[in-house]
Order: structure tokens, then C-alpha cells, then sequence
């Protein structure tokens, strides 16, 4: 998703809405929090859950604008988001595009059409071959995801 | 009766072995089999949400804790994304 942002951000605002974790310590946490050291407990009260939120922006340099899901988890309510989501928002307010529910139906590509469509594609040269040593982009506050983005 | 019962039972068993067997294959082990019916079902929903509704209003609270903003603050002016999920 953050490729996404860089490429249309002219064009389209982009804001992520950090909702309860999906694989805490303390429910579900898979070995893959484990092996990449994102191990907490599902927040308690708002603060902790701020805290998480702070810890990934961190980690990842995150770049989109973001905003945190008050502890009664309204917006996810509202937008039946857990564990994850995509939405548009149009200039009135409706919803334009509702992407399907996590994880196995996310997909950032079907964002990247709906702007391509409207704004026109992006292009971008292939990957070189020389090996990095860092990560390219940070990913959206997802479980281990395969989508592009 | 009591073999019908019987064969019902047997049946219920084979069936509910089938789904947990379907389940662990899905999540990768019994115990994510476990967590995904415990933890994750219960708050998975499909929504009632569709294109064209008006999309809901929540408040949300900004990273340094204290301020608030509402989501229709940010809608007007051009589309918005939004990217909804958790660091784990």
C-alpha cells in the first residue's frame, strides 16, 4: 500500500485506521509474530493500543497518515474491518470501492485499478538485480500479507 | 432406534473430524486451527456495507494520543483510502 500512496498521493488522500490486533500474545499469535518480533497482547485501554500504533510507525517509517481506532472499536465496527480492510471514500462521501475481507481477500491491486482508472497507471522500472539490504517499502499494519501494494 | 442413533452419532463425529481437518489445513496446525475459530471468527463479519452507501462516521484518535478526529474530516475534497488493520 505504501507504493500505492507514493504513486497517486497527489491525487488521492490516503489514511489508515489502526483497529485491534489481529495475532496478539495473549489470543491468537502465530509463529510469524514470533519470528518477526511483533509480539504484543491485545490492548487493554486506549493507550496501549497508541503505543503499539507508535511502535510500528517506528519500526517502518510508515508514511500515511494515520489514525488510531478508539478502544470500543467503533470504525472497525462500523466498516466490519478486522483484521483488514480497504475502502474509498469519493469526494461525497460515499463508498466507492469496499474491498473484501482479510486476509484472504485484501488486495491493494484492486486499489491501485480503481486510481489507475481514474488517474491513470503508474509505471515503474523493474527491480534490478543487485540485492538490498533493507526493506524496499514498509508493509500496511497487516498479518504477513502477499498482496503487492 | 439405538442403531440409528448410533450411525447419527457416528456420522456427527465424522463430519465435525472432516471440518477440524479442514480447518487445521486452512490455518497450518491445530492450534491455529484452535485460534481461528476462538479468536478470529467471532469478530470476522462481511458487513452490510456497499458502494454508494454513505460511508460511516467514527472518531479516531491521532498518534500522540490526545487528539481526535472525526473520519468526515477527511472526506470532501478528494477520494480517501483508507487502510484499515494492526501491526500483528
Amino acid at each position: 500500500m505504501v507504493q500505492i500512496y507514493n504513486d497517486y498521493k497527489d491525487h488521492a488522500d490516503f489514511l489508515t485506521v489502526y483497529v485491534r490486533e489481529a495475532h496478539p500474545t495473549d489470543e491468537w499469535q502465530m509463529k510469524s509474530n514470533v519470528k518477526d518480533d511483533v509480539c504484543y497482547a491485545q490492548p487493554k485501554n486506549l493507550g496501549q493500543r497508541v503505543a503499539i500504533a507508535n511502535d510500528f510507525i517506528k519500526r517502518f517509517h510508515y508514511p500515511i497518515a494515520f489514525g488510531i481506532d478508539d478502544i470500543n472499536n467503533a470504525a472497525e465496527a462500523a466498516y466490519s474491518a478486522w483484521p483488514e480492510r480497504l475502502y474509498i471514500i469519493d469526494e461525497s462521501g460515499r463508498i466507492a470501492y469496499r474491498g473484501g475481507m482479510g486476509p484472504f481477500h485484501y488486495d491493494p491491486d484492486e486499489v491501485r485499478a480503481w486510481l489507475a482508472a481514474r488517474y491513470g497507471a503508474v509505471k515503474h522500472d523493474p527491480p534490478t538485480s543487485q540485492p538490498t539490504t533493507s526493506p524496499s517499502t514498509p508493509p500496511a499494519p497487516t498479518p504477513p500479507a502477499t498482496g503487492s501494494g | 432406534m439405538t442403531h440409528f442413533w448410533k450411525w447419527t452419532i457416528a456420522v456427527f463425529v465424522v463430519l465435525l473430524l472432516a471440518a477440524f481437518l479442514v480447518l487445521c489445513k486452512m490455518a497450518g496446525s491445530p492450534k491455529d486451527a484452535y485460534g481461528m475459530v476462538r479468536y478470529a471468527f467471532p469478530h470476522m463479519h462481511r458487513g452490510t456495507l456497499k458502494v454508494g452507501d454513505d460511508a460511516p462516521d467514527a472518531r479516531l484518535v491521532a498518534l500522540d494520543g490526545s487528539d481526535r478526529f472525526h473520519i468526515r474530516e477527511r472526506t470532501g475534497g478528494r477520494p480517501l483510502v483508507m487502510i484499515f488493520g494492526s501491526y500483528t
